[in-house]
């Protein structure tokens, strides 16, 4: 009777729509359209997540303030250097709004970072992105869709990892 | 903030791994309890636990590196890495399991009383991961206008991990007001059965389920047949019973 019953309920709860599977709306989460924004470089460039639409995109959130995110801001630069031929594209968001915004730019020439750095000054993108922790990477696909959400620093071997897959 | 927001901050995640660590410490705790009632030799369980868990923590890594043999020869002492996303959980626990069950062949220890001994272990790490999801939200309910839903990845959802949590409790408690003279495998037997039921109830709320052929869920079919197996087991335990009686 129970085996029964469970076939019958694998039948009606059956996502013939395939309306249950993720990606459709905007959310900061593996399988889901990743959130648009739109923010200022500190040279007042203004660039959006739309303009990257079906490249693959590393989105990391950090400040200057974190130690994790100084511990892999060069891996991530190293790593962006290897992978910039492929069409990898790096955006680099500083939380502004709980950061020092004149502490961002000598921190960018200190680690040499050649990738954009957006400031995220009214803290748009970490509200979009549900920022709970410092720092936090986004892998984005070619289609727009989150492949992998990774919390805290990242090894090299994770970054590349991550990268192989969103840039197939 | 709600409750539900302030426990998510409190652990999001990587922190939501320390609900695993607290719901192991509580179930091993447990397991230690129950073990003379068994009449298994708590030493010799705990030595187990240890091998498996050193099985899993060491192959899981290697082999998510054999896995990732390219990235990892340009940085080979990421192999030392503290990401626990550089691993492999699935070979990591299929390795622990055959290790655990040469180590209980070398040392003696009975199949079934062990199992039994160690299934509160097994139900409490079920409520750490239940929580953890809660947390992190991950394995999340689809779209829904029921009035306990749930705003989360941009959309009322059922609150799947809700339901987790109570399966999962629920089931610790049936496991532990059973009487340990039960016929040795029992214990586990019912975990398996409960947890596979639950699972096979809740997986029709989540809204991340792997699709096969027709939309039918692939963790409900796995689920149906992991306690179609458990139930039979305890139906021929119980019909073993009464011939030897």
């Amino acid at each position: 009777m129970i085996l029964l019953t469970g076939l019958v309920w694998i039948f009606i709860s059956a996502d013939r729509t395939n309306s249950a599977t993720a990606g459709r709306i905007p959310a900061p989460q593996k399988g889901f359209l990743a959130p648009e924004f739109k923010l200022e470089t500190s040279d007042s460039q203004s660039i959006s997540l739309t303009d990257y639409r079906g490249k693959a995109v590393l989105v990391n959130l950090w400040a200057t303030w974190c130690p994790p995110c100084r511990t892999e801001m060069p891996i991530i630069e190293k790593v962006y250097q290897g992978y910039q031929d492929q069409g990898l594209i790096v955006l680099g968001v500083n939380s502004t709004n709980q950061d020092d915004p004149t502490a961002v730019t000598p921190f960018v020439k200190q680690y040499g970072i050649t990738f954009p750095i957006l400031l995220d000054v009214n803290g748009e993108a970490a509200s979009l992105y549900e920022l709970r922790s410092l720092p936090t990477s986004f892998f984005i696909g070619r289609d727009g869709i989150i492949k992998e959400v990774v919390v805290g620093s990242m090894s090299e071997a994770l970054l590349r990892a991550n990268i192989e897959e969103i840039i197939k | 903030m709600n409750i539900l927001s302030l426990f998510q901050n409190v652990f999001a995640p990587p922190r939501d791994l320390i609900l695993i660590i607290l719901a192991a410490w509580v179930g091993l705790t447990l397991s230690e309890k129950r073990a003379p009632l068994h009449r298994v030799n708590l030493d010799s369980l705990s030595n187990l636990l240890l091998v498996s868990m050193i099985g899993f923590v060491v192959s899981g890594r290697v082999l998510y590196a054999l896995e990732n043999l390219s990235i990892f020869a340009q940085s080979p002492a990421s192999i030392f890495s503290l990401n626990t996303d550089l691993f492999d959980q699935w070979s990591g626990l299929a390795i622990a399991v055959v290790t655990a069950f040469a180590y209980g062949r070398r040392a003696h220890l009975p199949l079934w009383p062990s199992l039994d001994t160690l299934t509160p272990l097994f139900a409490t790490l079920a409520i750490g991961i239940a929580f953890s999801h809660l947390a992190s939200g991950l394995a999340f309910g689809k779209e829904t206008n029921v009035p306990w839903a749930i705003d989360q990845w941009g959309a009322l959802r059922h609150p799947t991990q809700i339901y987790e949590i109570i399966a999962s409790i629920l089931t610790l408690v049936l496991i532990l007001i059973q009487k340990p003279i039960a016929k040795p495998g029992f214990e586990f037997l019912l975990f398996v059965a409960l947890t596979s039921a639950s699972r096979l109830v809740i997986e029709g709320f989540r809204g991340d389920s792997t699709l096969i052929l027709g939309g039918f869920r692939a963790a409900q079919i796995a689920a149906w047949l992991i306690l179609f197996a458990a139930l039979a087991s305890i139906d021929y335990q119980k019909r073993l019973g009464h011939e030897k009686e």
